[in-house]
């Protein structure tokens, strides 16, 4: 007997009992769909937080630091930063605080989502991937000059100026008038409701904390370098934490009275972001794959009852010649043939939670990958196969005439 | 010499208290074209030894050649090849497969010869033919009568041509009428060459063989041929 034949009579038989047989997907059904839902909604949500890194600007560096005994060392640190030039693309000190905007009746203090009012140099947006879309940038200039002047995210300009023109209107920052210069373009098309977009903000020179009458070391909270490509980045987190623990000592050591540091780079974040992504993606996958496991023992005990139930259909093949591995064959073909369908079902409907759970979680399209699926599936062929080992091999074990005595 | 047993014995629970001896030393040989009634009460061992002569079950003790190769020293694929190419069996129960329609139950001994399916369902329908139940080939066994049953099992015996047919008990469940066809379909077979063994308690259907082995306590307690006058 060949492998169609075997085939064929499965599907007979399937065909035969279709409510029983479908019972049996189910488990497998459920599983699959589960373990593939929630992979990759998992990785939908690492995608969506690498893309959010790219979107900060690439290649950044995160520096904080801070002295207990209140010495002025932003200058220093901002000095020797620059000087690295060789490694480093830009720096910029990057500060922000809960400033009220108003222009004309609008007030920020009266919005869900007030614009963040970020203070940076003239390398801002290079540091942090903005690009302007109209008029310019802040300059070298109204940073040496002190300058009143701000450039708008494409979110904070719409929410001001709706249609009309920002471009050289004047917008009170706590009371202190500043002349929009440009503004930058979309970078992060929020559709997520309550979720903050980077778009939202407005950009002053640093130096114009004066003009605010704010204490600048209150809020110049850090430093945002961007490294060149490559192993700038690395070297550049280097040498600057080699700095600063010259300057505070060792951050790490409890007895450390100077002060303290935080130096950070995207790789690292990066890693921990894909290191706990994996981790749920074990976790919850492990739970989901429980269900699978489930699945499985459920056809093996389909399959027994089968096996039991069709005694005497075994005797009558043996008798009229099957041979004992046509026997295993054809009840290793049913198992795998529901657990086949069960698992492309499945498929179907992991994508569909997966499409489904994207656009509600995350509002973004999340397809399975081919390798899940295509694993899901061998995965549960496998199942099937397995698990229909064993009445496979207590079905053709029969004498035949113990077989046909059943009833 | 077709068939031959020497001292076959099977026994059940040996060495115990309980101890069966279902054959108790079993000499016998059968020639090709014979037609064979072999009789008995029940309990008697007549289904224990037709099980051992289709190869269904093993011999505890003894001998059993089929075409002068020892049944004993083959494995089980060639025992299964051995059942379905010359034996057809013919059993009271029918033991048609429920879920198959009368074509597909007569095929399946053809499936497991591996003939491609044309020439599988010409081979099939043929034996319907020969049975009479051509036109309900695609009716399952549950729509059909025990007669119209025992001739679709008939068929499924016949399909591959085997050189022997063993028949256990093949009219027990049939009424006398149809009983008699299914006799005389044998005999009609065993004219065409086929040797048929044919196991029954009805001293009447024995009456009908040409060669009567009567069997009690799992011994051959009588073998004679007799003269038979067939319609």
């Amino acid at each position: 007997m060949n492998l169609w034949q075997a085939f064929k009579m499965a599907l007979r038989s399937i065909r035969g009992n279709k409510g029983r047989s479908f019972l049996t997907m189910l488990g497998i059904i459920i599983g699959i769909a589960a373990v593939m839902a929630t992979v990759s909604i998992i990785q939908g949500m690492n995608q969506k937080s690498m893309e959010m890194y790219e979107r900060m600007g690439s290649n950044q560096i995160m520096v904080n630091a801070n002295a207990y005994n209140g010495m002025p060392l932003f200058d220093d640190l901002y000095e020797y930063c620059l000087q690295l030039n060789d490694l480093v693309e830009g720096v910029t000190p990057q500060g922000s605080f809960n400033g009220t905007v108003t222009y004309g009746t609008k007030n920020s203090a009266n919005m869900d989502m007030p614009p963040q009012v970020f203070l940076g140099s003239h390398q801002y947006s290079l540091c942090n991937n903005f690009q302007i879309a109209r008029g310019r940038d802040v300059t070298k200039i109204d940073v040496d000059n002190d300058n009143n002047v701000c450039v708008l995210g494409s979110a904070a300009a719409k929410a001001f100026f709706d249609l009309s023109d920002p471009l050289g209107q004047s917008l009170a920052i706590n009371g202190v008038p500043f002349t929009v210069v440009g503004i930058y373009m979309e970078k992060d098309p929020q559709d997520q409701p309550g979720w903050y977009s980077m778009d939202n903000m407005v950009l002053l020179p640093y130096t114009a904390s004066r003009a605010l009458k704010q204490d600048m070391s209150s809020f110049m909270s850090q430093l945002v370098v961007k490294a060149k490509n490559g192993p700038a980045a690395k070297e550049a987190t280097t040498r600057i934490i080699g700095f600063l623990t010259n300057l505070l000592g060792d951050p790490n050591d409890p007895a450390n009275t100077k002060g303290s540091f935080f130096v950070s780079n995207q790789d690292s974040w990066k890693d921990e972001s894909a290191q706990v992504a994996n981790m749920m993606s074990m976790v919850l996958g492990g739970i989901a794959g429980i269900s699978l496991l489930v699945g499985g023992i459920g056809i093996m005990n389909i399959m027994l009852v089968t096996v039991t139930e069709r005694t005497r259909e075994i005797g009558i093949r043996r008798a009229i010649g099957a041979q004992r591995k046509s026997i295993v064959m054809q009840f290793l073909i049913e198992a795998g043939v529901i657990c086949g369908i069960g698992g492309v079902i499945g498929v179907l409907l992991g994508t569909v939670l997966s499409v489904i759970g994207g656009q509600l979680l995350l509002k973004m399209r999340i397809l399975p990958s081919p390798t899940i699926t295509l694993g899901a599936v061998l995965f549960s062929v496998a199942l099937g196969i397995i698990f229909g080992l064993y009445p496979a091999i207590k079905a053709s074990g029969l004498q035949p005439v113990a077989a046909l005595r059943a009833e | 010499m077709l068939i031959k047993l020497q001292n076959v014995y099977k026994i059940y629970s040996e060495g115990l208290e309980a101890e069966v001896r279902a054959l108790d030393g079993i000499n016998l040989e059968i020639d090709y074209g014979e037609f064979v009634a072999v009789v008995g009460p029940s309990g008697s061992g007549k289904s224990t030894l037709m099980n051992i002569l289709g190869c269904l079950d093993v011999p505890s003790h003894g001998s059993y050649w089929i075409d002068g190769v020892d049944v004993n020293e083959r494995s089980d694929a060639q025992l299964s090849f051995l059942r379905n190419k010359q034996i057809g069996f013919i059993f009271q129960s029918f033991n048609l497969i429920a879920s198959m329609n009368a074509l597909e139950n007569v095929e399946l001994p053809l499936i497991y010869q591996g003939i491609a399916p044309a020439k599988r369902q010409a081979l099939a329908m043929e034996a319907l033919g020969r049975v009479g139940l051509a036109q309900r080939s695609h009716h399952r066994p549950s729509e059909m009568s025990g007669g119209q049953q025992q001739r679709v099992a008939i068929a499924r015996a016949i399909a591959t041509k085997p050189p022997i047919i063993m028949a256990d008990e093949p009219t027990g469940a049939l009424d006398s009428k149809t009983g008699r066809e299914v006799l005389s379909f044998l005999q009609g077979l065993n004219r065409e060459g086929s040797t048929i063994i044919l196991i029954t308690h009805d001293n009447s259907i024995a009456a009908t063989a040409k060669r009567l082995v009567r069997i009690s306590d799992g011994r051959i307690v009588e073998d004679k041929r007799q003269e038979v006058s067939w319609a």
